[in-house]
């Protein structure tokens, strides 16, 4: 009983946060342009996030960050539409979606794809808040465990499961990652006060803003790749039925249900993991245990549910590392450190400790959000699926526009803007060579992150195995080998299987020798015996006696 | 020749050897500026030294940079006729460049000259490496700069001409030279030029300064411009 009163007692402390007009326009603003940004195939929400973080510096920590949170939140709701709708997901997560929710919308059975989408993704957004209320007060008491040597632990593990999730870009995610950590270091070392890379440029000394950075390689890059390209033609159809079914259909599937969300909270707390793992292992499970695999991909409605639940349970959970240690897992979270560094909220151990109201009124925005973007979606999805046939070379404009709001209001610098525009060049090569720029983002946050704890750490430490001799660094130190072992071996099998593939498929050589060679034994060997014994044959005298 | 690459279904080869060469050329000059950029601090502890996390970030840049490039599906581009069949020439390139990273590394020691010579090999290889499609997408990549300098020109010109008068005539321009030209579209870059000023500068105040233009406006209306447009 005593647990249940301090629980209502702590919601009861933290909705004095919320219970203020402008924190309820955030919220309004916040989900219904998630959704908005999400139902846009082009835009997404990191775009969105690192166009509206400066205009959220001068609001309070909570209206910024229920701000940014809704479109983090919602706009997996939304680019759910397009990707059942027309076959192109609205955000990159909503992939999956496509896989099962297309088919059934060439089936004639668009609404009931929307309405599981929308029913799957609100179960997975509410157990994950749900999840996270109930583990705030464990994580209270883990969190101050967490020391210097901990924390650069666990960074270095966000870091390499980054870098590790990239399958087959590997190599070039640690180079990106590389050159995120480089880019940190520029400036003054606050430590030595002395330069580092600086070339004795005064605009470089106050170093490389992560924000600039952020805008050129996720809006700026987008702004030109959409103006680069070409317009799409959409062809909606129409939606008949009712937008409710799906909550009933949901319900008898609560097992997949369970388990995917299980995945997301799961998946979404270890940093640098996210949404695809999540969402793959869950659709891999729901498939393994189906009754009826085959389906799976060609409209399959348990499909679409694991793969809408677990994504959506992942925002929430991704809060808990930024929160309780400070560490971003993705780009969307390391956006919105800098937006608890600028109003000097900072994130880890302490803010479990001082300021727990603060914590659970963002998990309650969170939960009132995703009520919010379901009645939303109820009420307003025959006209919200119009904002798919915006041209794509006009958003490129929009964008390009809301980019220099982003740039530009920082510090009101043009050699902010020059750096943008570059970063954003280099995103846009990158995208174009499909290539990951998320490892920059969190290089730098990360870098900077590893920099200090582990030069704090190391001043207690006298030999290397002091540094793992408390229990939690020691956990963490395991699992960064593990990660390790885990991925040497995944590529090791990778390369074994390539290569069998490539003897197993090896056609001869084409070069000229090589034919030369091989019509010479020919001639000789099987067309010389055919035609010797042709010649043979009409040679040789009858001995027919007719 | 076929933009696809059999080894890498999920990813184009397009561009991807310049990319690569381009990076790791860039690398390797970050690389040897490190002792130039960055100090060495005699009485510090190795964590503590200003060198120590760009050295990170710039040897890890190098390295696999260097591993990816190496791991790229390569072919031979088809050198000249007279390349190929003159053995003389193969071997006076190979000569020409040992003799310089020998000559390198003498002057500069084998440490300091590691990234020149890297240098070099890398412009070498990518010489090597490069094909037509490689040209091609840097074209593509050059395209992209005129989009950059629409940007700056905007950035350059709101200061001058001031937020809403910029963006008003910005958003129609660009949607016009975007291929937009009917009367519907302009006027829909109009109505978004007019709402993103109205949100941003007039209803949320974010931080963008007052236009020169504005200063010759009458007075009310110039303090009411500066401040809300």
């Amino acid at each position: 009983m005593d647990l249940i009163y301090a629980f209502l007692e702590q919601i009861g402390a933290s909705s004095s946060y919320l219970a203020r007009w402008d924190v309820a326009l955030a919220l309004f603003v916040g989900s219904v342009g998630g959704v908005l940004i999400g139902a846009i195939p082009g835009v997404g929400p990191a775009v969105a996030i690192a166009i509206l973080l400066p205009a959220t510096f001068s609001m309070d920590p909570i209206v910024g960050l229920t701000v940014l949170l809704g479109i983090y939140g919602s706009s997996m709701y939304g680019g759910s539409i397009p990707a059942i709708l027309i076959n192109t997901p609205g955000t990159a997560v909503n992939a999956l979606t496509t896989y099962d929710g297309y088919p059934m919308t060439t089936r004639g059975e668009a609404r009931r794809a929307l309405s599981l989408a929308y029913s799957s993704s609100f179960f997975g957004g509410i157990f994950s808040v749900i999840c996270l209320i109930f583990f705030a007060p464990i994580l209270a008491k883990i969190a101050p465990m967490f020391g210097s040597r901990e924390i650069f632990l666990a960074a270095l593990l966000g870091l390499i499961l980054v870098v590790t999730a990239h399958h087959k870009h590997t190599l070039i995610a640690a180079a990106m990652a590389c050159f995120g950590i480089w880019l940190n270091t520029i400036g003054l070392h606050t430590a030595s006060f002395s330069k580092r890379y600086t070339y004795d440029q005064s605009w470089l000394s106050g170093g490389v803003n992560l924000i600039v950075v952020v805008l050129g390689l996720f809006a700026l890059s987008q702004a030109f790749t959409l103006l680069q390209g070409d317009d799409e033609k959409v062809r909606l159809t129409k939606l008949k039925g009712s937008f409710f079914q799906g909550f009933r259909e949901l319900a008898r599937h609560p097992r997949i249900a369970g388990v995917s969300a299980s995945l997301g909270v799961l998946m979404g707390m270890i940093p640098g993991v996210g949404e695809f793992t999540a969402q793959f292992m869950s659709y891999t499970y729901a498939q393994k245990s189906s009754k009826r695999p085959e389906d799976f991909g060609h409209g399959s409605s348990e499909g679409l549910i694991a793969a809408e639940t677990a994504n959506n349970a992942v925002p929430g959970a991704a809060m808990i590392p930024l929160l309780a240690l400070g560490i971003p897992g993705e780009a969307l979270t390391a956006m919105m450190l800098s937006v608890f560094y600028v109003h000097n909220v900072i994130p880890g151990p302490q803010l479990f400790q001082n300021d727990m109201d603060f914590v659970v009124a963002l998990y309650l925005a969170l939960l009132i959000l995703n009520v919010l973007v379901v009645i939303f979606l109820l009420i307003a999805t025959n006209q919200l699926i119009k904002v798919v046939k915006i041209p794509n070379r006009f958003l490129g404009v929009c964008i390009l526009i809301l980019s220099f709001v982003g740039v530009y209001s920082l510090r009101n610098s043009f050699t902010d803007c020059i750096l943008a525009a570059a970063f954003g060049i280099f995103g846009f090569v990158m995208k174009r060579l499909q290539l990951p720029v998320v490892p920059i983002v969190l290089g730098m946050v990360l870098g900077g992150i590893m920099e200090v704890k582990l030069r704090s750490a190391m001043a207690r430490v006298k030999t290397p195995l002091d540094f793992i001799d408390r229990p939690i660094a020691a956990i963490l130190f395991v699992m960064i080998i593990l990660v390790l072992i885990l991925h040497f071996r995944r590529v090791w099998l990778d390369h074994t299987k390539r290569k069998a593939n490539e003897w197993s498929t090896s056609h001869a050589s084409t070069s000229f020798p090589a034919i030369l060679s091989r019509r010479r034994n020919f001639i000789l060997t099987e067309r010389g015996k055919k035609v010797r014994g042709k010649r043979k044959t009409f040679s040789r005298r009858s001995t027919d006696k007719s | 020749m076929s933009d696809e690459i059999s080894e890498h279904p999920d990813r184009p080869i397009r561009g991807q050897i310049l990319f690569a060469a381009l990076f790791l050329i860039c690398a390797l000059v970050l690389l040897a500026g490190i002792e130039e950029q960055t100090k060495w601090l005699s009485k510090k502890s190795l964590f503590s030294q200003p060198r120590f996390w760009p050295a990170i970030g710039v040897g890890g840049m190098v390295l696999f940079t260097a591993l990816h490039f190496w791991q790229l599906p390569k072919k031979p581009r088809t050198l000249p006729r007279w390349m190929r069949e003159a053995d003389w020439f193969q071997w006076a390139e190979s000569l020409f460049w040992a003799f310089t990273a020998l000559s390198l590394s003498l002057w500069l020691g084998p440490l300091r000259a590691a990234p020149y010579v890297g240098l070099i090999a890398t412009v070498r290889l990518a010489w090597l490496f490069m094909h037509w499609v490689d040209r091609r997408e840097f074209k593509i990549w050059l395209s992209v700069f005129e989009w950059a300098g629409w940007f700056l020109a905007y950035v350059v010109l709101v200061p001058i001409l001031g937020y809403l008068p910029m963006t008003l005539l910005f958003a129609p321009l660009l949607t016009w030279r975007i291929g937009y030209r009917s009367r519907l579209m302009f006027w829909v870059s109009i109505g978004f030029a007019l709402c993103v000023v109205l949100v941003f500068k007039s209803f949320l105040q974010v931080k963008i300064p007052g236009a020169a233009f504005y200063e010759h406006l009458p007075g009310a209306l110039r303090s009411f411009f500066i401040l809300n447009f």
